[in-house]
C-alpha cells in the first residue's frame, strides 16, 4: 500500500498522459470495466461487501476498496459517490473503522428527506459498486498520541470516535481513554456492543440518553462533573449543532478551546430565495454582499466583478466556474444543487453563502 | 428578421413561453434513459473501433479490409457526432460523470475541443447564420448565400467545396483559428502562431495515433492499417460534412445580419434559430448517425437538451409550427444534400444579395 499523499512518479503521469492524448485511456477503462467494474485507471471504488444494522435509523456499509485506495488515518472521512437515476452524487461519510484490513466502514444514518442517505438504506446492495474519493480530513489522532485522550460525542458523531477508539483497542491503549456518547434512546445507541466490549478492556465509557431520567441532550454541569479535568485533555468532539455549540461555549467558558479539535457533520445549508448573501471568491479572495436580483452572472457584475461570458443565455458554457461551497439553483431547470461542482454564472442563482472559484 | 411578420411580438412572445415549456418538460425529465442511451452509443462506438482496429491489423483479405475500414468509420462517426458533438454541448454536464463533462472530453478530431467550444458553443450557436458574426456561414471558405460579398476566388467554389468535405477535420481546426484575420490585420503572426500551439499539438498527437502508432503496432500490416486510417478519417470528414451543410445551408434556410440582432429578445433569438435551421428526415439509426444533428431545428432551439430526445420534441416544434403558421424547414437527406450543393454552384457566381435588410422592426421589440 503506498503512503497517504504520496505522488506518483513523473515517467507514470507521463505515460498516463500519453495514453491519454493517444485515446487509449478510454478504450482501456471502457473495457476494463465491463471485465469488472472495480478495475480503473485510477478512481477508487469499493465493492459493498456487508451491510450491518446498527440501529432503527442507522446502517453500516462493509466496504473493500479497489487497489488505487491509499489507505486513511483514523478520524478521517471519505466523499461517497452513487449514481441514482442516472445523476451522480457525493456525499461526505466518516470511515468509522480504524485503518486495518482491506475493507472500511460507514456507518451512515437516514435523513429525512435526504437524496443519498435514503438510497443507501433502502437501495445498495451487497456486491454493488460505489465511488470513494481519497480519505480527507485533519480531525484525526495526532503520531504522538495524547496520554488521556477524551471523546465527546452524539448520534451519528461517534463514527470518527469509532474508528480511533477501534485504533486504540488495537494497540491496546484504551487505558486512559474516555468516551461521552449522548444518544437519543438505549436503541439508537451505535455500536454499542463494540462500546461495552471496550469498557470491559479499560475504556471509561459514559453513555447519556434522552430516555433516562435527567438531562437531554449534552449537559455542561453534568458532564463537567463526569469529566472533571476535561479542560486538560485533548479531545475530540463531533455531534449535531446544538451539541456542538453548547460543549464549545463550556471549553471557551474553561479557556480550553486549543485543546478541542472538532468535526462538523455540516448538512447542505437549506435554501432560501431571493435574499441577499455573501459569496467569496477563493481565488481573488474578496467576499461579496451579492442583492440576490437575476442572475449570479449579473449580480457579480454589479458588485465589480468580471467573469467571462458568452451567450449569457446558458447555451455557450463560457460562464461556467467551479462553485466550491454552498446551495445554488439552476434557473433552467430548478435543480437545487449542494454539492461542490461547476455551474453556468448566467443561469444559476445562490440559495445560500456560496464560495466561487473566481 | 423578415419572414414572420404576420406574427405580433406578443404572439413572439407566447411562441417562446411555448418552447421554454418544451424545453423545461424534458430538462425536468432527464434521468436513467438518457444515461442510458449515451452508454449504448459509447459502448458501440467503442467495439465498432475495437473490431475495426482488429481486423486492420489481423486481417490480410480485402474483406476484412473493407469491414474493418467501415467499423473504424462508425466509431469514428459515433464519436464525434452523437457523442463528442453533444456531451460538449454540455447535454450531460448533469450527471456528473467525468466522462461525460463538457469541459474535460477531447474528441476524436485534430480541433482542439477548448477551441472549438468557443467557436460553436458561443459564436455559432449565439449568433446561428448572422452574416459577419456566425463564422460558420460558408466555413468563411464557401459564399452559401447571396448577401455574402461576391469575388473571383468563389468561382473555383465546387472543388474547395469537395476539398472542404474531404479534409472536414483540418477545415474544422484551421477555421477555429481565424487565419483570416492576418489578411485583416486583425491578428498579428505571433498572435496566430500562440493560437495555433494548442491545435498543433492535439494534431500531431492525432496523427501520432492514427498513422503511426497503429499501423506501427501492426508490423508487416503497417501499409494497410495506415490506409485504413486514412479512410476511415476521410469517411467520417465527408459524413460530418454533409451532415453540417445540410444544417443550415439548404434552400429556405434564413442568413441574418447584424443590425437585425438589436435588441433581440430571447422569443425572436429562438425564431431566428428555427427560420436559420434543416431538419433531415430519416429513421432512428440515420439520426443516430448525425449525431441528431438531422435535427438541426431543435437542436439549435435546445442546444443543451440530450440530443436523442429531438425526435419526440420535434413532433412537439413541428405541431407549434403549423399553429403559428410558421415554416418549418425539413427534407430528405438527398433533397437537402441536393439544395445546398445547388446553392454552391448557384453563389460560385455573382449573385445579387436580397433587398435592404434595414427592416424595421416592431416597435414594441425595439429594445
Ligand atoms: C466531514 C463529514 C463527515 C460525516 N460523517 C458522517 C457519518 O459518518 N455518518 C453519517 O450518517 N453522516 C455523516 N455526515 C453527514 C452526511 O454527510 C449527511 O447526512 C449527508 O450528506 C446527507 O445526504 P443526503 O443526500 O441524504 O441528504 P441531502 O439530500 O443532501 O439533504 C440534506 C438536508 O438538506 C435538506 N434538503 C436538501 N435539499 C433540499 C431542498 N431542495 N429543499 C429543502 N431542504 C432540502 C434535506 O431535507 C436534509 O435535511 C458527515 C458529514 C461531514 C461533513
Ligand atoms: S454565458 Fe453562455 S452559458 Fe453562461
Amino acid at each position: 500500500m503506498r503512503v497517504p499523499g504520496e505522488n506518483p512518479s513523473p515517467t507514470h503521469t507521463s505515460l498516463r498522459s500519453a495514453a491519454h492524448r493517444l485515446r487509449l485511456d478510454r478504450q482501456a477503462s471502457h473495457w476494463l470495466q465491463k471485465i469488472d467494474p472495480l478495475l480503473t485507471l485510477g478512481e477508487v471504488r469499493a465493492r459493498v461487501v456487508g451491510i450491518l444494522p446498527e440501529t432503527s435509523e442507522v446502517t453500516s456499509f462493509v466496504l473493500r476498496p479497489n487497489g488505487h485506495w491509499r489507505g486513511h488515518r483514523a478520524g478521517q472521512h471519505t466523499l461517497l459517490e452513487v449514481e441514482i437515476d442516472g445523476v451522480r452524487h457525493q456525499r461526505p461519510f466518516t470511515i468509522a473503522s480504524p485503518p486495518h484490513g482491506d475493507t472500511l466502514v460507514l456507518t451512515v444514518k437516514r435523513i429525512d428527506g435526504g437524496k443519498v442517505t435514503n438510497h443507501l438504506h433502502d437501495g445498495l446492495r451487497v456486491g454493488d459498486v460505489v465511488g470513494l474519493s481519497e480519505a480527507r480530513g485533519d480531525f484525526v489522532l495526532p503520531d504522538q498520541r495524547p496520554e488521556r485522550p477524551l471523546f465527546v460525542t452524539a448520534g451519528s458523531g461517534i463514527t470518527p470516535a469509532l474508528a480511533m477508539l477501534g485504533e486504540l483497542a488495537n494497540a491496546g491503549e484504551l487505558k486512559g481513554a474516555t468516551l461521552v456518547h449522548h444518544a437519543r434512546s438505549r436503541t439508537d445507541i451505535i455500536a454499542r456492543d463494540r462500546l461495552v466490549r471496550w469498557a470491559d478492556a479499560g475504556l471509561e465509557l459514559h453513555l447519556f440518553t434522552d430516555d433516562q431520567p435527567g438531562p437531554r441532550g449534552f449537559d455542561a454541569d453534568r458532564f463537567a462533573a463526569t469529566v472533571p479535568d476535561f479542560d486538560q485533555r485533548e479531545t475530540w468532539l463531533c455531534g449535531p449543532p446544538p451539541v456542538m455549540q453548547s460543549a464549545r461555549a463550556l471549553w471557551a467558558l474553561r479557556d480550553a478551546l486549543p485543546r478541542l479539535h472538532t468535526e462538523r457533520f455540516v448538512a447542505a445549508p437549506a435554501p432560501s430565495a431571493g435574499r441577499s448573501v455573501q459569496v467569496t471568491l477563493r481565488r481573488s479572495g474578496r467576499t461579496l454582499t451579492l442583492d440576490g436580483r437575476g442572475s449570479l452572472l449579473e449580480q457579480l457584475e454589479r458588485a465589480g466583478e468580471r467573469p467571462a461570458y458568452g451567450c449569457r443565455m446558458g447555451i455557450c458554457h463560457t460562464c461556467r466556474c467551479p462553485k466550491v461551497a454552498g446551495t445554488t439553483r439552476d434557473r433552467e431547470t430548478g435543480a437545487i444543487s449542494t454539492e461542490p461542482r461547476p455551474i453556468r454564472l448566467c443561469v444559476s442563482d445562490a440559495r445560500s453563502d456560496i464560495e466561487l472559484d473566481l | 428578421m423578415t419572414t414572420p411578420t404576420h406574427l405580433s411580438p406578443s404572439e413572439i412572445e407566447a411562441f417562446g413561453r411555448e418552447l421554454d415549456a418544451i424545453r423545461d418538460r424534458h430538462l425536468a425529465d432527464l434521468g436513467e434513459r438518457d444515461r442510458e442511451h449515451i452508454d449504448r452509443i459509447i459502448s458501440l462506438a467503442m467495439t465498432s473501433e475495437a473490431a475495426g482496429r482488429l481486423l486492420l491489423h489481423f486481417g490480410i483479405d480485402p474483406i476484412s479490409f473493407v469491414l474493418g475500414t467501415g467499423a473504424l468509420t462508425l466509431s469514428k462517426i459515433l464519436e464525434n457526432m452523437e457523442i463528442g458533438h453533444n456531451v460538449m454541448h454540455g447535454q450531460y454536464d448533469w450527471t456528473r460523470d467525468p466522462k461525460l463533462d463538457s469541459h474535460s472530453y477531447e474528441w476524436d478530431a485534430v480541433s482542439p475541443s477548448a477551441g472549438w467550444r468557443h467557436s460553436h458553443n458561443f459564436e455559432h450557436h449565439t449568433f446561428t447564420n448572422v452574416l459577419g458574426k456566425d463564422r460558420d456561414i460558408g466555413y468563411e471558405l464557401l459564399r452559401v448565400s447571396a448577401d455574402q460579398p461576391w469575388n473571383p476566388g468563389y468561382l473555383a467554389q465546387p472543388l474547395r467545396a469537395l476539398w472542404l468535405a474531404l479534409a472536414f477535420q483540418w477545415g474544422v481546426a484551421l477555421h477555429d483559428l481565424k487565419l483570416e484575420e492576418l489578411r485583416t490585420g486583425e491578428s498579428t503572426r505571433e498572435e496566430v502562431l500562440e493560437r495555433a500551439k494548442p491545435f498543433l499539438c492535439k494534431a500531431a498527437w492525432q496523427v501520432a495515433k492514427d498513422y503511426a502508432l497503429y499501423p506501427a503496432l501492426s508490423g508487416l500490416n503497417a501499409p494497410r492499417v495506415l490506409l485504413g486510417n486514412l479512410l476511415a478519417n476521410i469517411g467520417r470528414n465527408v459524413w460530418a460534412f454533409a451532415v453540417i451543410f445540410c444544417g443550415h445551408f439548404p434552400e429556405g434556410a434564413e442568413i441574418f445580419h447584424e443590425a437585425e440582432l438589436e435588441g433581440e429578445r430571447r422569443a425572436e433569438w429562438y425564431l431566428r434559430q428555427l427560420l436559420g435551421s434543416a431538419n433531415i428526415e430519416g429513421g432512428h439509426w440515420l439520426h443516430v448517425l448525425t449525431g441528431h444533428l438531422s435535427h438541426q431545428i431543435e437542436h439549435h432551439l435546445f442546444p443543451a437538451v440530450p440530443a436523442w430526445r429531438y425526435p419526440e420534441m420535434a413532433r412537439e416544434v413541428r405541431a407549434l409550427c403549423e399553429r403559428y403558421d410558421l415554416p418549418y424547414n425539413t427534407g430528405s437527406l438527398g433533397t437537402q444534400l441536393k439544395s445546398v450543393a445547388g446553392k454552391i454552384f448557384r453563389h460560385a457566381l455573382p449573385t445579387k444579395p436580397r433587398a435592404a435588410l434595414t427592416r424595421q422592426a416592431p416597435p414594441a421589440l425595439a429594445a
